[in-house]
């Protein structure tokens, strides 16, 4: 079983893949904020047709974002359902009446508006992280948030255990095997030995965090001199151009779904 | 409480080493993995059928863990969030399709354990601080999912059940087992360079 799904070939140059790293994050979380206000298709259905329409722009492939977005089709699925069952708008025609599940034309359409909702919130940051190298998100946070270095390159050093922990969890399901641990189709046995996975995958990790903070140490990594950078990278046109399109498409979104009257905000949707 | 730890002066207390530092980021990248298998794998395959239900939180408690694992171990302000966030931060890179709403929640969860630990000025970390934590960063997911995000339009029951499901979740998986993990990495002598390491002989 491989964890993770790190392969996906991503076209760097590409005009949004190029931005900065906050920027590119900052550019997602902007309508994923107004989207959190409001549950209604008009809003959520502009910023989500608008985060399809710019897949190309980010440099990634069709077939590779439908490869990592799988369980977004799902979890859209799944919100659907569960937000059309157990609304308390029941109003329009019945469509289903089995006991207590009631499902309502106007049940049905609330329950799509979450689906199309939760996608909008979550694609734009799909597409931004594809396009992140960890490095440069350390750098730009360090450089624009004025983040403590120590914090944000310490957090990214165990990121960078994150492939070895990946490839440990590999070797200690092998060696399990390799004794007679796991492969049992008796639920209790599996979740034991997967228990017993989980804990040597953790000791195993903080034995090597501490191992390495005492290289880090070494190497004058808590040093309180002036730290310089290696690589800097300004904020430039394209940058403010890309937040500032986030902030007029999330505008326009709001705007239209007001006028339009679908903005149903979420404190009294309830 | 070591004794160490009491009489060091409040910047020894309270400011992070490199070595707090690296294990809650490692530990967070430790969960993020797991995050990504359970986000991509565990998550929409077994828990489809409770997925459209407000006993969804039941299966969420995996998530709420390295806050209050994190903040056992580290015993610092803002270890809870600081471990939450990371792994949240990790497993968004490693395949999650959630985006940045995995991120949010995070922050959330931490926020939501942080605060307990906050409460108790940061001088307990036995269990029950560890279930308080754990149903603090439960507290914190369901009324965030509740309000905002995921179940927004359900009736207010169910959202009461919701919320409910998700306090559950965080005191039994979160604080218990996140507890017993923190004294059984202590037991293998892994957490030496921490107070949470050095307080197994008075257990």
């Amino acid at each position: 079983m491989t964890l993770l799904q790190t392969s996906l070939t991503v076209n760097t140059a590409a005009p949004l893949a190029r931005r900065d790293a906050l920027v590119k994050l900052g550019a997602a979380l902007v309508p994923a904020l107004a989207l959190l206000g409001s549950v209604d298709p008009v809003s959520a259905g502009i910023v989500l047709t608008a985060a399809v329409l710019s897949v190309p722009a980010w440099g990634v492939r069709w077939s590779g974002l439908l490869r990592r977005a799988w369980p977004l089709a799902l979890a859209v699925v799944m919100v659907t359902a569960g937000n059309a069952v157990f609304t308390d708008r029941k109003g329009g025609a019945e469509l289903i009446d089995a006991g207590p599940v009631l499902i309502t034309t106007d049940s049905v359409a609330i329950g799509l508006a979450a689906g199309v909702r939760i996608a909008a919130i979550a694609l734009p940051g799909v597409l931004a992280v594809l396009t992140i190298d960890p490095v440069d998100l350390a750098d730009s946070l360090v450089r624009h948030l004025k983040v403590p270095a120590r914090f944000a390159y310490g957090s990214l050093a165990a990121f960078r255990l994150a492939p070895i922990m990946a490839a440990e969890w590999d070797v200690l399901g092998r060696a399990r095997r390799a004794r007679g641990f796991g492969g049992d189709r008796n639920p209790v046995t599996a979740v034991q030995v997967f228990a017993g996975r989980v804990f040597a995958l953790l000791v195993g990790a903080v034995r090597r965090g501490t191992a390495l903070a005492v290289a880090m140490d070494a190497r004058g990594f808590d040093a309180s001199a002036t730290r310089t950078s290696a690589r800097y990278r300004p904020i430039d046109r394209g940058d403010v151009a890309m937040l500032a399109g986030s902030f007029v498409l999330t505008a326009v979104a709001v705007t239209l779904a007001v006028v339009t009257g679908a903005w149903n905000p979420v404190i009294s949707s309830g | 409480m070591s004794r160490s730890e009491t009489s060091a002066s409040p910047r020894r207390r309270w400011g992070w080493r490199t070595v707090d530092i690296v294990v809650a980021s490692v530990l967070a990248a430790a969960f993020g993995v797991l995050f990504a298998a359970w986000n991509n794998l565990v998550y929409p395959t077994i828990s489809a059928p409770l997925a459209s239900s407000p006993a969804a939180p039941l299966i969420a408690g995996v998530w709420l863990m390295p806050a209050v694992v994190g903040g056992l171990v580290v015993r610092k302000p803002g270890a809870a969030l600081f471990t939450e966030v990371v792994a949240s931060t990790i497993s968004m890179f490693f395949g999650s399709a959630w985006g940045l709403a995995v991120f949010m929640s995070g922050v959330w969860q931490g926020l939501g354990a942080e605060l307990v630990f906050a409460l108790l000025f940061y001088r307990r970390w036995g269990f029950v601080p560890a279930i308080l934590a754990g149903a603090g960063a439960g507290l914190a997911m369901g009324l965030y999912e509740a309000t905002v995000s995921s179940i927004a339009p359900y009736a207010w029951d169910w959202k009461v059940v919701y919320v409910l499901c998700a306090v559950a979740t965080g005191t039994v998986v979160a604080g218990v087992l996140g507890y017993v993990l923190v004294r059984a990495l202590a037991r293998t002598g892994a957490l030496a360079p921490f107070a949470a390491g050095r307080t197994q002989g008075e257990i």
